[in-house]
């Protein structure tokens, strides 16, 4: 405990001077901070050297094309991919807020109420509307019904789902348009309260309004949250995100503030990529 | 084809006809479809044909015209040899119980024709049926779905873990008789137990274990990765996930398999056989124990082997057949009650969750 | 944020409780990992045991040859076999006598008038039954020898184990009291040896007479009788032939010569002879049990196979979904129906069933009607079709199911009629599917026990195939028949017993090589689909 607790410590000095771009607002401090991270899938390598931090309040975008390692670095945040049995770290440490999350210490459920997860498709469970949302407080042991149902409204509402189904909220999670159930999904992932909110492709399934929705909705949770988002679609990127990430081949290329890796990034292959050459 | 040779006048303005043709491919899937049409209710024939036989038969024997409609003495008696004689001009036909004391009353010394295990009724047997399912279906769905849950949820897929996958599925294969002789070698004789409700629970559960394991991991492997994912993402722990966003989905599952497992224990005859059954037994499991756990060391009649026994070791007549066709319905009855149960919960099961 | 707030909330490490070291997620893991662990061993126990139980068989079973042959007994079964072929003989001249009664009854003589006209040719008949009892006297007279010699021996090597036991639980003074006094086998072995003079000179008597008895062979009025007594004549000429070959076997037999492993596993695998409980040797040969499963199952899956296969495509092709509805569940019903209440089936109604059908006139064509025996090979086989259909249906019935709409569709798409796409589209690309539930469905045929038990006859003997169709109708014994049937009345750790058990080790290894390239044709030519 007080192992993570001197990182904390020792760690804060460092924010003004790592940060990428000083340029950026003021306020921003780093949030999340990955350090010559390598990752490997059995023999497989699949991040090299990644070095990268990401800003409290703002929205980070990870772009790039197919298996460049932006979801494989997304999952790393809140230790999905220890599901993967062949996979491990090579070297290099992530920091959450200074805490190391590979620190054998870790208790990988603390870890994960505060590294919330949307994922690519939207997985409500089989359940009422309601029951989503309030998954995440019922297994912490939380059964108090106004508690509860506080939550939901507050969720549903930070979600911007509640005007649609707030009268059929004992309806199955299932029964919800696609776009609307990537919204529950994003709603249930509220409900914990996290900081940090990672989205996988948020929006791939999803049809144009809904997409459009979507991407509103993480306009307005920018205020309260750390979101960093994995899109495919570069638009998207362009719209919705602070920061842009930009990864290729397991390495990240450049980083920078999103309208200057869109209007004048600094790497041929980003210029490549964004112009529509490959990818 | 016909039209190479006759040329006929331009064709553009004849319109394409739809209307049907016939045609030898036609003709031919007519024939075949046909055929697979006959071989399909021949089939269905076939196996209604058995089923009837035996609820025809059966029927005289566990059903009467008059209340309370259920032949009583059959349900509820042991099986017991059959006299048939005749008495001051009458014709009579009864069980040994009764005989005796219808020979006691009278004081006379009546000759008679006897049918072994012809008379009385099929209790015991019912009795030591449920007893061998209860017990060995307890053993294999605690063994079957635990080893489940951990192959599906916590071992690490690689090579020992195919192994294992591919030696249960080879295992399920295997035939009964096979885990009969298992059973004689292990439990009768290398562990002592004798031909026993024990020897008989374990050797049926093992039976069944390979079928219960592949079923409930199958079921479980079912539930998509995104609800573990999500539940985990959410901060659950790995029990927490399973337990609140597995379990109660493959739970149908699960239990589908665990009754088509009930139906293939209640069914088997050839691993109780030496293991469990006993051709006769007068009293019932919990009659005339010595001490209390006397009761597991002790064989039970079963309905499948009683059927064995009486189809195989007496000749047929009218007086036997009585008993044979009653046993084979009453034990056809419960079987077929349980293996419908099975598919009509699975095919709730299949409109109910679909992902 | 304050600092003190970030520590309280990135303290990331666990707050679970512990018990014993171990949280509950542990313990869980543990709870369940250990119960999979159980349930491996107790699966690999199954093998381990019809090994260790098994594997004494081929020990016990050279032993056994080995005393068979050093005690002189297999030189005497060799002159058996010659007076068993004589026997043979005189069994076939016996026909004749037979078929000529039939036939002078049918002339409508009386009994005293038939005895009468065959008395002409009591000479040769009577002549030539004669000649067999010397040799059968002196055969038994030597194996008489031999069984009282071998059962001596067997009675001191039991003797020997009864004294060392005494020995190990140190009651010396009991064991000194059990008398055992060192057979010599090879003492009876030459007894029975220095009979081959003799043996030899009953020989050269039968020759010469049976050549003088040919010679004036009878002749008849009916041709069908001169066919048989000329038929006769062939197989003695055959036997006399023969005569010699045992003659020589005779004299290159060698009580000493060694019996290894490898021809015990041979006679068990490939030997022709089951037979248990027998004064003179035991044969646990696995072929006749063996060929009997062979001979149902191949039966069963030529009824079941077309139809099962049939079914599954004409309901997954043909049928309408309501017809769908009913058959698939039905088909699949009929699997629960237990094996014993079939078997029953067969024995009281379909076995009798089976026989009146072989009178019908409309069946008399075929040369092996009617039947003898209601329970049979065929019998058994078709009762064994109605079980092994569910599975093969089920299997293939998903098989089919399983090829992407899209082939089927493109199919149609080109004009193809419903039936050409089922034969060049959907049943090609869904055949490992359909091998594979043909595979399991065979697996369920071989392994089944109670339908055999019951409907099968029971007769240990391999299936004499040059009986044509006929053989479909011998009754025969199986493999998980055999056990059912003698598990029963075996001694622990008897030859009997450890070759029971080695048939299960049989059955067991042949069901796991089916299951397993089963298995493996499906994962092999699987359709990749998604």
């Amino acid at each position: 405990m007080s192992l993570v607790a001197d990182k904390i410590t020792l760690n804060r000095p460092k924010q003004s001077t790592d940060s990428m771009d000083s340029d950026s607002s003021e306020q921003a401090r780093p949030l999340i901070r990955v350090s010559d991270f390598d990752f490997f899938y059995g023999d497989k390598q699949a991040l090299f050297d990644v070095n990268m931090e990401m800003m409290e309040n703002e929205v980070t975008a990870f772009i790039g094309p197919s298996g460049c390692g932006k979801s494989t670095l997304l999952r790393c945040i809140n230790r999905m991919n220890d599901l993967v049995d062949v996979a491990r770290i090579g070297r290099g440490t992530i920091e959450v807020s200074g805490a190391n999350i590979y620190d054998p210490q870790v208790d990988t459920i603390e870890l994960r109420k505060r590294v919330g997860m949307v994922f690519q498709k939207s997985n409500p469970f089989p359940k009422s509307i309601y029951e989503n949302v309030v998954y995440g407080l019922r297994i912490q042991g939380i059964n108090r019904k106004s508690t509860l149902d506080e939550a939901v409204e507050r969720c549903l509402k930070g979600a911007a789902l509640w005007e649609e189904v707030r009268d059929r909220l004992d309806t199955s999670g299932l029964s919800l348009s696609g776009g609307q159930q990537q919204r529950l999904c994003i709603a249930r992932a509220l409900a914990v309260e996290p900081d940090i909110l990672l989205m996988d492709e948020p929006c791939s399934a999803l049809d144009p309004v809904a997409t459009a929705k979507v991407e509103e909705l993480i306009h307005s949770l920018k205020d309260n949250y750390t979101i960093v988002i994995v899109t495919h679609n570069m638009q998207q990127a362009a719209r919705v995100s602070d920061r842009t990430a930009f990864f290729y081949l397991g390495k990240l290329i450049e980083m920078g503030q999103t309208e200057q890796i869109f209007m004048s990034p600094n790497n041929e292959q980003t210029e490549a990529y964004i112009s529509g050459r490959f990818g | 084809m016909t039209t190479a040779t006759t040329v006929q006048p331009a064709p553009a303005a004849s319109p394409i006809s739809f209307r049907q043709k016939p045609s030898r491919a036609k003709l031919i899937e007519r024939i075949f479809f046909w055929i697979f049409r006959c071989g399909t209710y021949f089939i269905v024939l076939c196996s209604s044909f058995i089923f009837l036989t035996i609820a025809y038969k059966g029927g005289q024997t566990v059903f009467q015209t008059s209340f309370p409609f259920l032949n009583m003495e059959f349900l509820t008696e042991s099986p017991q040899t059959l006299h048939v004689f005749e008495y001051e001009g009458q014709k009579y036909e009864m069980s040994d119980q009764d005989f005796r004391a219808f020979r006691e009353e009278r004081g006379v010394d009546i000759s008679t024709t006897t049918y072994a295990h012809s008379g009385g009724g099929i209790w015991p047997c019912i009795v030591g049926t449920v007893m061998l399912v209860i017990g060995s279906m307890a053993i294999a769905l605690t063994l079957g779905v635990l080893s489940a849950i951990f192959l599906s949820e916590y071992s690490r897929p690689g090579r020992v873990l195919n192994a294992v996958r591919l030696s249960i599925l080879n295992l399920a294969g295997v035939p009964s008789i096979v885990f009969g002789i298992f059973g004689v070698g292990m439990f009768v004789l290398a562990f002592g137990w004798g031909t026993s409700l024990m020897a008989g629970w374990f050797t049926l559960a093992f039976m069944v274990l390979p079928i219960v394991i592949s079923a409930s991991e199958e079921s479980l492997r079912a539930i998509p990765q995104g609800l573990r994912e999500a539940s985990l993402a959410l901060g659950a722990s790995k029990w927490t996930a399973i337990r609140t966003n597995v379990l109660p989905y493959a739970m149908p599952g699960i239990l589908t398999s665990s009754i088509i497992g009930v139906a293939r224990v209640a069914g088997e005859t050839a691993p109780i056989m030496f293991t469990a059954a006993f051709a006769i037994r007068d009293q019932l499991p919990w009659e005339g124990l010595d001490r209390w756990y006397d009761f597991f060391f002790e064989g039970v009649m079963a309905l499948p082997y009683h059927i064995y026994v009486v189809s195989a070791k007496i000749p047929q007549n009218e007086y036997t057949e009585r008993m044979q066709y009653g046993t084979a319905f009453v034990f056809l009855f419960i079987v077929a009650s349980i293996a419908l149960a099975s598919i009509l919960l699975r095919i709730r099961m299949r409109s109910k969750y679909r992902w | 944020m304050s600092e003190a707030d970030d520590k309280n909330r990135y303290n990331l490490a666990s707050r679970r409780k512990t018990f014993l070291g171990l949280d509950k997620e542990q313990a869980l893991k543990g709870l369940f990992g250990g119960n999979a662990l159980v349930s491996i061993v107790v699966l690999a126990l199954i093998t381990f045991f019809l090994f260790r139980e098994g594997i004494g068989f081929f020990g016990q079973y050279r032993d056994s040859l080995k005393l068979y042959r050093s005690s002189g007994l297999e030189y005497v079964e060799i002159m058996n076999e010659q007076s068993a072929a004589f026997s043979g003989l005189t069994r076939y001249l016996n026909s004749i006598r037979e078929d000529q009664t039939q036939l002078l009854k049918e002339q409508g003589l009386a009994f005293r008038e038939i005895k009468k006209v065959q008395a002409r040719d009591n000479d040769f008949f009577y002549g030539f039954e004669d000649l067999g009892y010397p040799l059968r006297e002196y055969v038994l007279e030597k194996k008489e020898l031999a069984i009282a010699s071998r059962n001596a021996y067997e009675e001191m090597e039991n003797l020997k184990v009864f004294r060392s036991n005494l020995l190990a639980e140190g009651r010396t003074e009991e064991a000194a009291a059990v008398s055992i006094v060192e057979l010599d086998l090879s003492a009876t072995v030459d007894q029975i040896r220095s009979g081959r003079e003799e043996f030899l000179a009953l020989n050269d008597t039968i020759e010469k007479e049976l050549e003088a008895l040919l010679a004036e062979a009878p002749t008849f009025e009916a041709a069908s009788l001169n066919a048989k007594v000329e038929r006769l004549g062939e197989l003695t000429r055959m036997f006399i032939a023969e005569m010699e070959e045992y003659e020589n076997r005779l004299l290159e037999w060698d009580s000493t010569q060694s019996i290894g492993m490898g021809r015990a596993f041979v006679l068990f695998l490939f030997g022709e002879k089951w037979v248990t409980n027998s004064s003179i040797q035991d044969w646990y040969g696995l072929w006749p049990l063996f060929s009997g499963s062979l001979l149902v199952a191949i039966i069963a899956m030529f009824l079941a196979v077309p139809l099962g296969i049939g079914a599954a495509i004409y309901v997954n092709q043909v049928a309408g979904p309501r017809e769908q509805n009913f058959i698939k569940p039905y088909i699949e019903f009929i699997s629960a129906i237990p094996s014993v209440v079939i078997g029953f089936f067969g024995i009281a109604v379909f076995g009798q069933f089976i026989r009146n059908a072989s009178n019908w006139e409309a069946l008399a064509w075929l040369d092996v009607f009617p039947l003898a025996e209601r329970l049979n090979a065929f019998t058994a086989g078709c009762l064994l079709a109605l079980m092994a259909v569910p599975t093969i249906f089920t299997l293939a019935e998903d098989a089919i199911n399983n090829v992407p709409k899209a082939f089927k569709e493109a199919s149609l798409a080109m004009g193809a009629t419903r039936w050409q796409t089922t034969v060049r589209i959907i049943v090609p690309t869904s055949l490992s599917g359909i091998i594979s539930a043909v595979l399991l469905g065979f697996g369920r045929v071989i392994g089944e026990t109670m339908v055999v038990l019951l409907c099968a006859g029971n007769r240990i003997a391999i299936p004499d195939f040059t009986e044509g169709l006929g053989v479909f109708f011998e009754p025969v014994h199986t493999m998980t028949g055999i056990i059912a049937q003698e598990l029963g009345e075996v001694v622990h750790g008897s030859i009997h017993y450890r070759a029971l058990f080695m048939v299960g080790m049989a059955l067991f290894i042949i069901s796991l090589l089916i299951n397993y390239v089963a298995q493996k044709i499906v994962i092999k030519y699987q359709i990749s689909r998604g």
